[in-house]
């Protein structure tokens, strides 16, 4: 219910820099996800939204509201907790009611209101069991059952999800997405796990070394990384990138790629140095492709394979399914990149072209 | 946070008060052993909280060098029981962290003695008063009165839970891999306790036995009752240092109580982290 | 209470058992016979001799003491010794002021120093100087202190604008007072030590959570901090109880227990009837009720701890 404004927001600790001027805006309703590897300077922005972290500089807004100096009390922000920080030592009804009681509502509200969440959530039948030794999927319920009861604007995770064992995590995960359907908050997600923030996200924010480098949809930051980081980043494995140089006149350059061949004729007004990305799944084996590298090793996962190729200096990785006849290890792997799935950043630069 | 600014003044405030007060008994001691007898002896207005004439004649006396003002020459010098406390502290340590340790590790790695834990914790509950007439009776027997060896072992036995507790907590942290890959290189299981286990636990030891060498320089009824003259300890000694011809000699008790109290505070102080393990029977490790 | 148990994991099981039992068991000896030296055999002397009317001074050993059987009169003496019951009250009334106020004080510097600020480590470890000061010179600090021209006067009479000179250990309530105020100063850093420890232990981002909902610090802290560190609190407490129980050294040293009776606790009473009035058969039989007391109360207090986990 409410629109996060962030403007040329930075974090300095002495001479370093956790997060570098960023500026975001998420809609009303929206669910983000804070993507990066640790250390990106994803916890720290969201530290700063919740209030646990004063700006160096810059502007958090809600609604156009300055929140700079603003209590973290006094924000109207719930806060999952990476372990859920679920008070343990009360029974799940003393849980839920913290926050209304905190805030001085009356007992009979404070029942009704514990009441609805704790129906919403499923937590009912264990109103009056102790907070310790619940269940994982009951502690995240939990956790977001004790915020959203106070009706925050606003809702921030911290990896969730990071304690939760493999097999769980998809389970969790569309919980997870449910619940935030039937709240509509505002939703800052923190995660370092891709796989999360692609399905669950409305907006994936991608950081890296507390900079934001795109934001977009998931499909549109995984179609088209705005870097070379971006592409690496995103999918399993991450995008593939050849460093080649534009040759040929106008009309149809092509892309020489040294050892590996060259490409196609493309469209494209940029020469000298480039680097050639495409996703190892959008691969087309052709027999008479322009690209041909080593095979060096193949690995059968489930019903993909993934070929790890090299020619000269290039090193790339293809995922084939199973049904393809793959070639064995050793063999030379020819193969072509359509022309709609590749990908070209500048060498120098490594923005996308 | 314009909150926390004031928060920190007062909580300066509050700390330095405290601070000051608790300080007044310790600075009143130091000053009291660096005043000549004119100043000690003085009482109600002429009290002087720090000495004008500074001087080491206080230290000079107890240690049997005349040259102070005080006619009366002492019959011991403070010597031999400070030698006293620190044999009887010092085995008593050897002892209790000999035993402890062994027995802390044979339980924490094989299951044995699995009786001591609370056996060692209610040896701990009593109080020594409690205890001390066979104790009496049998040091008597075994002529272990007034000697530095039979205060040692009383020693070692009083503060053995606090040894054995202290390293069972640091055995019971200690990852066992490191252990298991000796055993499989085919060492045997003393070789190891000797060579890898022992080594490896040095910090632990040290600050163990730092702390059960304070607990036993510290204690004054034991000695009280199980030394009469040759082997006094300094507490005990203390009490001598006051005569019917001069009353109380402050100067002098001041003196001794300050090289008492130096050792204490300075180990207190380099084991600060592991106090807290040490006084709560390993329950809490900061 | 954690029991481990020996389960290492090891390539030849058998061989490793019969050679960790000899070692267990040789490990674990020295321990077992120095309990046993200092729990069995003397508390079977006790037995006996608390059934004489023993005494050092009457030329027979110990162990014809036999020749001076006298039942269980000396029980029956105990019961009726006011001195004892007084010297056992009095030292439960030393605990009930202590203790408290250790705690109360030892609380709200921990709540001082839960967290950081400049000069916390020098302040930190000069508040812990009074606990590491050898018991017996702390006693002698305070009887000079108290003296009736001493500083305690001096400073008093600073703030009354004329001479005060109270003979602080020569009355008897005052005297109680002054070694009260000798236990207060020397055990309240060791409360705040093991409190801050407890309170340090307090998960941040519980309180974190808690502050996100809107609580106040004094919800918080009697909501999350003071339940969190109720094992803690027991056992600080506990051992208050139990040290003060036995206090000795800065009392007898202060007062030997006068004027009169009346700093008279129950360690320094029998050490009295040990070293002066001699009669080792009464003192026997008074330290085996006590040590029969408090084995009775601790086993209880074990049971309860044992049953709340």
């Amino acid at each position: 219910m409410t629109r996060i404004t962030l403007e040329n927001l930075g974090r300095d600790f002495g001479e370093f820099t956790a997060l570098a001027n960023m500026d975001l805006t998420i809609a009303d309703g929206e669910f983000v996800a804070l993507l990066g590897p640790s250390g990106c300077g994803k916890s720290t922005t969201m530290n700063m939204i919740a209030g646990m972290l004063e700006p160096s500089h810059g502007e958090i807004r809600f609604d156009g509201r300055n929140m700079n100096g603003v209590p973290m009390a006094k924000r109207g922000v719930g806060f999952v907790f990476q372990n859920y920080a679920i008070f343990t030592h009360m029974s799940v009804r003393d849980n839920l009611a913290y926050g209304l009681k905190a805030q001085g509502v009356g007992r009979a509200e404070i029942a009704r209101r514990v009441g609805e969440i704790a129906e919403l959530l499923q937590l009912s039948p264990l109103l009056d069991r102790r907070a310790a030794g619940l269940s994982v999927n009951i502690l995240q319920r939990l956790a977001i059952g004790r915020s959203a009861v106070v009706e925050p604007s606003i809702f921030l995770m911290d990896e969730p999800l990071s304690n939760v064992d493999a097999a769980f995590r998809a389970v969790m995960r569309s919980e997870l997405k449910g619940l935030q359907r039937q709240f509509k908050q505002t939703m800052v997600y923190v995660t370092h796990d891709q796989l999360e923030a692609m399905t669950m996200a409305d907006r994936i924010a991608v950081m890296d070394h507390g900079k934001l480098l795109q934001v977009g949809t998931p499909l549109e930051v995984y179609n088209h990384p705005a870097d070379t980081f971006v592409a690496r980043f995103i999918g399993a494995p991450g995008m593939n990138l050849l460093p080649g140089r534009v040759t040929g006149g106008d009309g149809a350059p092509v892309i020489d790629l040294g050892a590996a061949g060259h490409s196609g004729a493309l469209r494209l007004e940029q020469t000298g140095d480039i680097l050639f990305g495409f996703r190892p799944e959008e691969v087309v084996p052709d027999a008479n492709g322009p690209l041909a590298m080593q095979v060096t090793a193949a690995e059968r996962i489930g019903p993909r394979i993934i070929l790890h190729l090299a020619a000269g200096d290039h090193r790339a990785k293809v995922v084939l399914d199973g049904e393809t006849p793959a070639p064995q290890q050793g063999e030379t792997f020819r193969f072509s990149v359509p022309e709609r799935s590749v990908r070209l950043f500048d060498a120098q630069t490594e923005r996308a072209l | 946070m314009n909150r926390s600014l004031s928060f920190d003044i007062f909580r300066y405030a509050a700390i330095l008060t405290f601070l000051a007060i608790s300080l007044i008994p310790t600075v009143w001691m130091i000053s009291m052993a660096f005043k000549p007898i004119a100043e000690w002896q003085a009482s109600g207005a002429d009290l002087t909280w720090w000495p004008n004439n500074p001087t080491l004649d206080n230290f000079r006396f107890i240690f049997g060098e005349s040259g102070s003002e005080l006619i009366v020459a002492l019959e011991r010098t403070a010597g031999r029981p400070i030698l006293a406390s620190l044999l009887a502290a010092s085995f008593g340590t050897l002892i209790a962290m000999g035993a402890g340790t062994a027995a802390a590790y044979g339980l924490s790695r094989f299951g044995y003695g699995g009786n001591l834990p609370l056996a060692l914790i209610q040896l701990r509950l009593f109080p020594p008063m409690a205890v001390m007439i066979p104790v009496m009776i049998m040091w008597a027997f075994l002529g272990l009165i007034d000697t530095w060896y039979g205060l040692a072992l009383i020693y070692g036995i009083v503060t053995l839970p606090f040894a054995f507790w202290l390293m069972k907590t640091f055995f019971d942290d200690m990852p066992r891999e490191i252990e298991d890959a000796a055993l499989v290189e085919g060492c045997s299981r003393w070789r190891v306790f000797l060579r890898i286990t022992l080594p490896m636990m040095r910090p632990a030891l040290a600050s163990s036995a730092l702390f059960v060498f304070i607990l036993n320089w510290s204690d004054y009824l034991i000695a009280l009752l199980l030394t009469t003259r040759d082997w006094v300890t300094i507490p005990v000694y203390m009490a001598s240092l006051s005569s019917s011809m001069t009353g109380q000699l402050y100067g002098a008790k001041a003196a001794l109580g300050l090289i008492a109290a130096v050792p204490p505070v300075i180990m207190g102080i380099a084991i600060q982290k592991q106090l807290v393990r040490g006084l709560t029977f390993g329950a809490l490790k900061e | 209470m954690t029991q481990p148990i020996a389960a290492p994991a090891s390539a030849t099981p058998e061989a490793d058992t019969s050679e960790e039992k000899r070692l267990g068991l040789w490990l674990t000896l020295p321990a077992q016979l120095l309990v046993l030296f200092i729990a069995l055999f003397p508390i079977c002397m006790q037995i006996y001799i608390s059934l004489t009317d023993w005494s050092p001074l009457d030329g027979i050993p110990w162990y014809r003491a036999y020749e001076l059987w006298i039942g269980l009169l000396n029980y029956v003496d105990l019961a009726g010794d006011p001195r004892f019951w007084s010297a056992l009250w009095r030292t439960c009334i030393v605990m009930a002021i202590c203790v408290p106020v250790q705690f109360f004080l030892g609380l709200g510097l921990a709540i001082l120093f839960v967290d950081d600020f400049p000069g916390k480590r020098v302040l930190y470890s000069t508040l812990l100087v009074p606990m590491m000061v050898v018991p017996a010179v702390a006693g002698y600090m305070f009887f000079m202190l108290f003296q009736s021209g001493g500083p305690v006067n001096d400073l008093l009479s600073l703030f009354a604008g004329r001479p005060v000179t109270i003979a602080w250990l020569s009355d008897p309530d005052l005297a109680l007072f002054a070694v009260i105020v000798s236990d207060i100063w020397q055990w309240t850093p060791l409360m705040f030590l093991i409190l801050l420890a407890g309170m340090v232990s307090v998960p941040q981002d519980q309180q974190m959570a808690a502050v996100l909902l809107g609580a106040s610090w004094t919800r918080r802290f009697f909501t999350i901090v003071l339940p969190r560190m109720k094992t803690i609190i027991i056992i600080a407490i506990a051992i208050r109880v139990i040290e003060n129980f036995k206090v000795f050294d800065n009392f007898y040293i202060m007062t030997g227990g006068g004027p009169g009776v009346a700093t008279e606790t129950i360690s320094i009473y029998i050490y009295k009837v040990t070293q002066q009035e001699l009669i080792w058969g009464y003192v026997a039989a008074i330290a085996l009720a006590i040590l029969i007391v408090l084995s009775i109360v601790s086993a209880l207090a074990i049971n309860k701890m044992k049953g709340a986990k």
